[in-house]
């Protein structure tokens, strides 16, 4: 055991002194052993504090960092600006305007004449289309009633969402039908429209 | 069966009215009552009869299931005169509001150079290695490929020969497809139908219709389960009886999406015609009907 008091070590070699050779000196009183080199020095002058204080600092930083990425989170996001509403800035020089003669009292009377009866022609087309619509319904519910009166099961069947009828897609028609045997010309189309991402 | 449901109020012309189902009772309802309450209590009373008589009464009516096939319109209508004014309009002063392109504008700096060359007389040191293509010259390139372009005729050789078998014709209007079938004696043209077998809709009954006429490999969309418009007919006194006194026809609606029907025909006797042109074919009672769940195109 390393507990041999220090005093009783020293007061020993000295009372005795029968021994030639020098005792080296221990470098402080907490180092036991002669031999030893300073290996086990105490690096304990502080208590060691740094890990918990460290840890606190640390959490305290990722929570400062969270609070300001949800602060910006929660600010708006910034607009993505609509290219069709913003005219570039060359087509308002004024060399573009337009010089064309001022219009006629007769031209005005007669744009004005022709509006009056293109709202009196939409409104006519427009009833028309109604009360075709309003027959076609009428013409179904007289159908499906008599059906109900052959059978209810028939009935039932008929009134069933059809679930392949939608999406319902078709091309519109063309001014001229296709040509046939067309061979269209060979070319490449580059898309230059900006993204833009939030 | 169902509770006895009321019938309908409103008789259509020339057929007799909406019968009662009366297997045992035979009440001769004559709607010459249109439209009138008196109807509701004697077919009341003609129910209660039934349902005293016999539990499951057989329907008189041969049901039917017939299929309207369209082809739908492959060019724009001729417009109107009213909307051609009106586009032209529109045209004219979408150009009074608007402002001079790039190409406008190199147009009209070249017209103003050749002016101001041919009125002094400059040294031709500008032109060369510049202005090679004038803005001109690039609209005179551009009209004369469009000319060089023939499109496919509106009015096709079919609509000249009105070959009305044949699908070309009428290309800006619906067409629909009309059979000519044997109906008791008479040799009648009708929309294809077929009469419904228990156990299956009145929807596969027209697909099947459609098939016994054109084929199987017809690629129609059909729009929807339920009937557009029905044809209600009773049979002639003479093969008339209790059991079976009439039919009814069950038309649905359906869009033909392929467009060519090489190996389809099975039937010499068929046509597409338009709407107008049904009533050269079917009969007046049967036209009325069809032509309510037409839309006018």
């Amino acid at each position: 055991s390393k507990s041999v008091s220090p005093h009783a070590l020293c007061s020993f070699f000295f009372l005795s002194s029968w021994l030639p050779q020098t005792v080296p000196f221990r470098g402080s009183h907490w180092q036991t052993s002669l031999l030893e080199l300073r290996a086990s020095l105490p690096t304990r002058a502080q208590p060691k504090k740094k890990k918990k204080v460290d840890v606190k600092r640390e959490q305290a930083q990722k929570d400062r960092m969270k609070k300001k990425i949800k602060k910006l989170e929660k600010a708006a996001p910034e607009m993505i600006p609509i290219e069709d509403f913003i005219p570039p800035l060359k087509y308002s020089e004024s060399n573009r305007v337009r010089s064309l003669p001022p219009l006629s009292f007769e031209e005005t009377e007669r744009r004005v004449l022709l509006m009056k009866k293109w709202c009196l022609f939409k409104q006519k087309q427009d009833k028309a289309e109604q009360k075709a619509i309003q027959t076609l319904v009428e013409a179904q519910q007289e159908a499906l009633k008599e059906l109900r009166l052959e059978s209810e099961e028939l009935y039932q069947a008929a009134i069933r969402r059809d679930e392949g009828l939608f999406p319902f897609e078709r091309d519109g028609p063309n001014y001229t039908p296709p040509l046939p045997g067309y061979d269209p010309p060979e070319g490449k189309c580059v898309d230059i429209t900006k993204v833009y991402t939030q | 069966m169902a509770a006895p449901v009321a019938p309908p109020m409103r008789s259509p012309q020339g057929t007799m009215g909406a019968r009662r189902k009366d297997g045992g009772a035979h009440r001769a309802v004559h709607c010459g009552l249109r439209g009138s309450i008196m109807a509701a209590p004697t077919q009341r009373t003609a129910g209660w009869g039934r349902w005293l008589c016999t539990a499951a009464a057989p329907r008189p009516w041969r049901l039917f299931g017939a299929m309207c096939l369209l082809r739908l319109p492959r060019i724009t209508q001729p417009l109107e005169k009213e909307e051609e004014e009106m586009a032209a309009l529109m045209g004219q002063i979408e150009l009074e509001k608007s402002h001079y392109s790039d190409h406008e504008i190199r147009k009209l700096q070249e017209e103003e150079q050749l002016r101001r060359r041919k009125e002094s007389t400059y040294d031709d040191d500008e032109a060369p290695g510049k202005t090679v293509i004038m803005a001109q010259d690039l609209e005179d390139k551009w009209e004369q490929k469009l000319l060089q372009f023939e499109a496919a005729p509106r009015i096709t050789d079919a609509d000249k020969n009105n070959n009305r078998t044949s699908l070309n014709r009428k290309l800006d209007s619906n067409l629909m497809l009309l059979v000519k079938q044997k109906i008791g004696n008479q040799e009648l043209w009708l929309l294809p139908q077929v009469e419904w077998q228990p156990g299956e809709t009145l929807r596969s009954t027209a697909e099947r219709a459609m098939a016994t006429f054109l084929g199987d490999h017809i690629q129609a969309k059909i729009l929807g389960n339920a009937p557009y418009g029905i044809y209600k007919y009773k049979f002639p006194r003479a093969i008339r009886t209790e059991d079976n006194m009439g039919a009814k026809v069950f038309f649905f609606k359906a869009f033909l999406q392929s467009s060519d029907l090489s190996q389809a025909e099975l039937k010499e006797d068929y046509l597409w015609v338009t709407k107008d042109e049904l009533g050269d074919y079917l009969k007046s009672e049967y036209l009325k009907k069809v032509n309510r769940f037409l839309l006018d195109l």
